[in-house]
This record gives structure tokens, C-alpha cells and sequence, in this order.
């Protein structure tokens, strides 16, 4: 398998020459590039699609949750974990800028197949009433600001707080037809309420939605940039756990093993130890 | 504790045929019981809705008490009736099961009884037009909008794959790892890298605010979600002509046979007759009662109404200010089959129930009863 080109600096080394990788090691170390690609890429949509099935649900799952203060509130607090984590992975470990932009990237594809074979083909929802949202905005620029500041902690609490922040306006542009205005039966409706009105969904009562509760209805129509302030305020810390936690998952750590380990594993005998 | 919370009645489907955008009506009637169950959240806020197998029928309109019943209602009355009005329509092609249902906040969906609608035709041509407040006129709710959507998150894709690209052609986990670990940074993360990156910010930071001052413009006039509680009134309370009591209920378990001493008083001016015990959607019917058979709705499915009718101890009619004793007894395998026997198990063994009555010019009272109920496991003599 042929080795990409590489630029030569200026003492004319390359990446794989300061490796040390041998011409054969390297072709074999492209082929590994490309199963842990095929290993981690499933692993890691399916684990962060579920994570967010759980932990967002039916704020990122139905047009009609998406609402002006709770959705931009829940779904970037929950959706920065994995490409936090990721992006230290990716990082701490390749020096690659991308964790992020991979993590966003895997969940947006798994969440459309998702729609597609579950909503669409099993149960026939129509796709208007579960448009997903997406953090690929905020994810490109946690990684942008981690190879400009290359520091954990100057990511979180820039990138962190962006990620949180552009959550509302880079999903609005996307979803703002679905907010136009209609009557129905002498009251207004959003579109997106007439979606969730008019296909059924048995054991989902309209009263289950969490629509605009709590004190920062105070802000009236303001209230969408005052959530995403506040997202991306937790996001900082968000980031920050994540990371951490993500890096601390990376590790590889030997323990010394004892005497009696070593008589339970049969490597030593009991009666030595 | 179905048998003490929503009784339905006059339950009728406008049509149990129709083709696919075909529209078709679900009324009818639902009693709140006065003896509401402790461990049910009492109907404080309250969503009028139908059960379906999905979304096989588009809702067009639903009612309260004329009211529109979009959104839920706040505090529904015990003891008091409310009735309905459902405008459906045909989606999928099939035969789908229907039911009204009122879902109780804490409580969850208490359905009624459900009919098979046949619904043909091509799913292909089921649309759902709009017309917006702006102006706009939308083909097909299922559709509108979808393309906009798609449209930016392809393109944000994009965005991410050209990244993503721009660092997987280089060698990656196996060759970085090992360059990492001799401290050669520098060859991992160029100043050109971190130009690039910059630059995809900037574009980030353009579509964002870009895409969000664009879609103002182009959609000016937005609304939130609508959200919120209304409220509605009872149906006018109906005057008390008759009053029943129970005195004793048993329920056989190997005759699947409820028995109940009962005290009726006729406080109208008219003679009663018994004509029907309805609970949880299943109905005992006194098939002597030529009124009784008539107020069957041919569309009430058929499996709920109990084939061994209802026997009563009398079959004169309770005059006017007559208090009689009457045994009532209502068998069938439909306690079982419907699952409402679980108060032989309950911490809480009561029954509930309407008891419909005559009078002969054909007007019908509604009388609710209820009481502790005593399972009883052996043969009765």
C-alpha cells in the first residue's frame, strides 16, 4: 500500500523516517490505520448515538421538543462528552486535531440512519417530524481552537463555551421553516407543533413536552441566547471532565504483579509463594 | 382500577372503511369516576388522543366538550362526563386497530375501546397540505422543510469530511504514536496545520451567524412551540333520577361471574328499567330490553360486548320513588380476557361501573356504582 507524500522539513524528515518505522513496518502500519478506523468508527457511533438517545432524547429525537430554552440547553451539554473525550484520545495520544469533528461527524450519520431505518421504514413517521440536530459547528471549532491554543484548558473554556454557544443559531438555519406560524382550530401553531400533532405518536402526550418552563422565560423572545450562554457556560466544564476523563481512558497502565497474583495465575507455585 | 377511572360511552366511528386522505370521526362520550383510584394521579392535566399502530392515520382536529383539544387540559372534574370529537384521517394502507384514549399526566393513557379501520389506497398519495399565517402554501406537512434541513447538514458534513480528509491522508495512529514518544512534535502539528485551521474556523463562524442572520430574514415572522393548558367545563350534570347502591359484589373466579346485591332508587318521575352495566369499555346488556339493544353503536366492536348479556333477579321496571333490592350478575370470559380481575391481586379489591336505565319513552339515566368487591374461589351455590 502506497505511503501519502509527505512535505520534508527542512532537515528532510518525515514522520515515518523519525518513526523508525521500516518501508514494510510503515505499509503494515497503514493497513492498521485503517482497521482501527473500521473498529473505532461503529464503536464509537454506536455508543455516542445511544448516549445521546439517553441522555438528550426526545429534545434531539422530535421537531416539536425543540423548543427555545431546553433544547439548546440539554443537547450540546450532552453531545460535547464524547467528542471531548475523543478529541483528548485523539490528541494526547496521535497529536491528531479531530477527536472532536470524528466524534460529531459519527453521531450526525448514525442519527440520519437511525431516522431512516427506524422512523421512516418500521414505524412511518414522516422524516419532517424527526429532524436530528447536529454539533458539527461546534465541534470543528473545539478542534480549531485546540491546535491554534494546544492547551486542554484554554480549549474548554473557549471551544467549550462556543460549542455550547452556536448550538442554537447553527441548528436554526436549518430548522427555522418549521417555526413558521399557522392556525389551527382558532390557535396558533408552529409547524413543527402541527407535525407532532398531526402524526401521532400513542404514548407520547402533548403534555410530556417540557416547552419553555421555568425562570428564564423571563427574558422573553431573548430567551433561545440566554440558553445558549448558559450552555455554553457548562460546557466549559463539561469539556474539561470529558477531556480528562478521555485521557485518563487512553492509558496504558501496567501493575506489578505480586506473589499471590502470580500463584493465581499460574506463574508461580503456590507453595513457592 | 380500570373499572374506577375513565368509563367510555357512546363510543361511535363515522366510517371503518375509508381510503388513504379519506377523513373520518371518533366520538363519544368518557365519565370521570367519582371513586377515583388513590394509586392513579387523579386527571389534573389531561391530553385527548387516539392510539394507533404508528402514525397510520393523520389527526386533523380534536375536541373537548367543543373545545379545540390541540394542547391538554387542566383539571378535568371527577364524577362529571365529557365527550369528544376526533377528526381523523387515512395515512397507511391496512387494517389498523383505533381507539380513543385520554392520557393522564402520571398516570399514563387510559384507552377506549378501539375498532379496525380498513384504510386503502396508496400510501405513496397520502399528503397533508397547509397554508402557513405568512402565506405560504405547503404541499405536504410531511415533506415541507426537509430539503433546507438536509441541505445544511450535507453541508456541514462536508465541512467536517474536508477536515477530517485533510488529516487522514497523512500517516496516522502507529507512525504520530511513535513520533510523539521521541518528543518531535513539530513534525506531527506544522504552522501551515494550524493556518488551516484557522481559516475552517472562520468558515465555520460564516455559515453559523451567516446561515442564522439569512434564515431570519428569509422567516421573519416565527413562532415558538406552543405550549400550555387550557381549560374546559363538564358537560352540564344530568339531573340524579336514579341512585344505586351497591350492598355486596363477589366475584367467582371459576365462573368468571360478577354478583351484586344492589338497592336502587328511582328518583325520577318515570319507571326505570335496567338496561346495561358498562366498565372498562365492556358492556353487559339486559337483552330484554329493546332500548338497551338499540343504544349498541354497529361500529362498537363486538368483542366487547358480552354475549351472556346481563341477568337481573327482576325485570320490572323500579316506579317512580321506588327503592328495590335487585341482584345483578354479569358473566362472561371477558373479565378475563380484558384483564380486569386484577382485584383479586390489588391492595385495593373495589369494582366500578355506569349502570344505564330505561325509562319507557326511551330516555336513558347513567348512574355510577361502585364499591369493595370480594373474589370468591370456589363454585358458587
Amino acid at each position: 500500500m502506497a505511503i501519502p507524500k509527505r512535505k520534508v522539513n527542512p532537515k528532510g524528515e518525515t514522520v515515518i523516517s523519525v518513526s523508525g518505522l521500516t518501508p514494510k513496518a510503515a505499509r503494515y502500519s497503514r493497513i492498521f490505520d485503517f482497521l482501527v478506523v473500521a473498529a473505532v468508527v461503529p464503536l464509537f457511533a454506536g455508543a455516542f448515538h445511544l448516549h445521546v438517545m439517553l441522555t438528550v432524547g426526545d429534545w434531539d429525537m422530535y421537531v416539536d421538543w425543540k423548543d427555545r430554552q431546553y433544547w439548546p440547553l440539554v443537547a450540546p451539554i450532552s453531545m460535547i462528552m464524547f467528542p471531548a473525550a475523543l478529541q483528548a484520545i485523539f490528541w494526547v495520544n496521535f497529536r491528531l486535531p479531530i477527536g472532536a469533528t470524528v466524534g460529531a461527524t459519527v453521531l450526525l450519520i448514525t442519527t440520519w440512519l437511525g431516522r431512516y431505518a427506524n422512523w421512516w421504514i418500521w414505524t412511518g413517521f414522516p422524516f419532517t417530524e424527526g429532524v436530528p440536530s447536529q454539533v458539527i459547528a461546534g465541534a470543528l471549532l473545539m478542534d480549531m481552537a485546540l491546535i491554534v491554543l494546544r492547551n486542554s484548558l484554554f480549549t474548554s473554556i473557549f471551544a467549550g463555551f462556543a460549542f455550547g454557544f452556536v448550538f442554537w443559531p447553527s441548528n436554526y438555519s436549518a430548522l427555522a421553516p418549521f417555526y413558521l406560524p399557522v392556525e389551527h382550530q382558532g390557535m396558533v401553531a408552529s409547524l413543527a407543533d402541527m407535525i407532532g400533532y398531526t402524526f401521532p405518536r400513542s404514548n407520547m402526550p402533548e403534555y410530556l413536552r417540557i416547552i419553555e418552563r421555568g425562570t428564564l422565560r423571563t427574558f422573553g423572545s431573548s430567551v433561545s441566547w440566554v440558553s445558549a450562554a448558559f450552555a455554553g457556560f457548562i460546557c466549559i466544564f463539561m469539556h474539561q471532565l470529558w477531556w480528562q476523563l478521555g485521557r485518563f481512558a487512553s492509558q496504558t497502565t501496567f501493575l506489578k504483579n505480586g506473589d499471590v497474583v502470580k500463584s493465581f495465575m499460574g506463574m508461580k507455585s503456590r507453595r513457592a509463594s | 382500577m380500570r373499572t374506577r377511572t375513565v368509563q367510555f360511552y357512546d363510543v361511535h366511528f363515522s366510517k371503518t372503511d375509508v381510503k388513504v386522505n379519506e377523513r373520518f370521526e371518533l366520538t363519544g362520550k368518557f365519565r370521570l369516576m367519582e371513586d377515583w383510584p388513590d394509586a392513579v394521579t387523579p386527571p389534573d392535566i389531561v391530553f385527548v388522543s387516539s392510539v394507533s399502530p404508528g402514525p397510520t392515520i393523520a389527526r386533523v382536529e380534536t375536541y373537548l366538550n367543543g373545545e379545540p383539544a390541540r394542547q391538554s387540559f387542566a383539571k378535568l372534574e371527577l364524577g362529571r362526563d365529557y365527550d369528544f370529537r376526533m377528526v381523523l384521517e387515512g395515512r397507511t394502507p391496512g387494517s389498523s386497530h383505533i381507539h380513543p384514549s385520554i392520557s393522564i399526566k402520571g398516570s399514563g393513557p387510559l384507552v377506549g375501546p378501539g375498532q379496525w379501520i380498513n384504510i386503502s389506497g396508496d400510501a405513496h398519495s397520502f399528503a397533508f397540505p397547509i397554508k402557513t399565517m405568512t402565506g405560504l402554501q405547503i404541499d405536504d406537512l410531511q415533506t415541507f422543510g426537509l430539503t433546507n434541513a438536509i441541505g445544511w447538514h450535507v453541508a456541514w458534513l462536508a465541512v467536517a469530511a474536508a477536515w477530517l480528509l485533510f488529516w487522514l491522508v497523512r500517516p496516522l495512529f502507529l507512525p504520530r504514536w511513535l513520533v510523539l514518544q521521541k518528543g518531535r512534535e513539530d513534525l506531527l502539528v506544522s504552522l501551515r496545520d494550524t493556518g488551516a485551521g484557522i481559516i475552517v474556523a472562520a468558515i465555520v463562524l460564516g455559515m453559523v451567524f451567516g446561515g442564522y442572520v439569512r434564515a431570519n430574514q428569509e422567516y421573519p415572522y416565527n413562532v415558538p412551540l406552543q405550549s400550555g393548558l387550557n381549560k374546559v367545563a363538564p358537560r352540564p350534570a344530568s339531573p340524579a333520577d336514579a341512585e344505586v347502591k351497591v350492598i355486596s359484589a363477589t366475584y367467582e373466579v371459576p365462573g368468571r361471574s360478577m354478583r351484586l346485591a344492589t338497592r336502587i332508587t328511582n328518583k325520577g318521575s318515570e319507571p326505570l328499567s335496567i338496561g346495561e352495566l358498562t366498565t372498562a369499555n365492556i358492556r353487559f346488556l339486559n337483552q330484554g330490553l329493546p332500548a338497551a339493544v338499540a343504544n349498541v353503536d354497529p361500529t362498537y366492536p363486538r368483542d366487547l360486548v358480552a354475549r351472556t348479556g346481563l341477568e337481573l333477579s327482576s325485570d320490572t321496571p323500579i316506579n317512580p320513588g321506588e327503592t328495590r333490592e335487585l341482584r345483578v350478575e354479569a358473566t362472561d370470559a371477558v373479565w378475563e380476557l380484558e384483564r380486569l380481575v386484577s382485584f383479586l391481586t390489588d391492595v385495593d379489591s373495589k369494582f366500578g361501573g355506569l349502570l344505564l336505565l330505561y325509562t319507557p319513552s326511551g330516555k336513558r339515566v347513567i348512574a355510577e356504582m361502585g364499591g369493595p368487591i370480594v373474589p370468591v374461589f370456589t363454585e358458587l351455590k
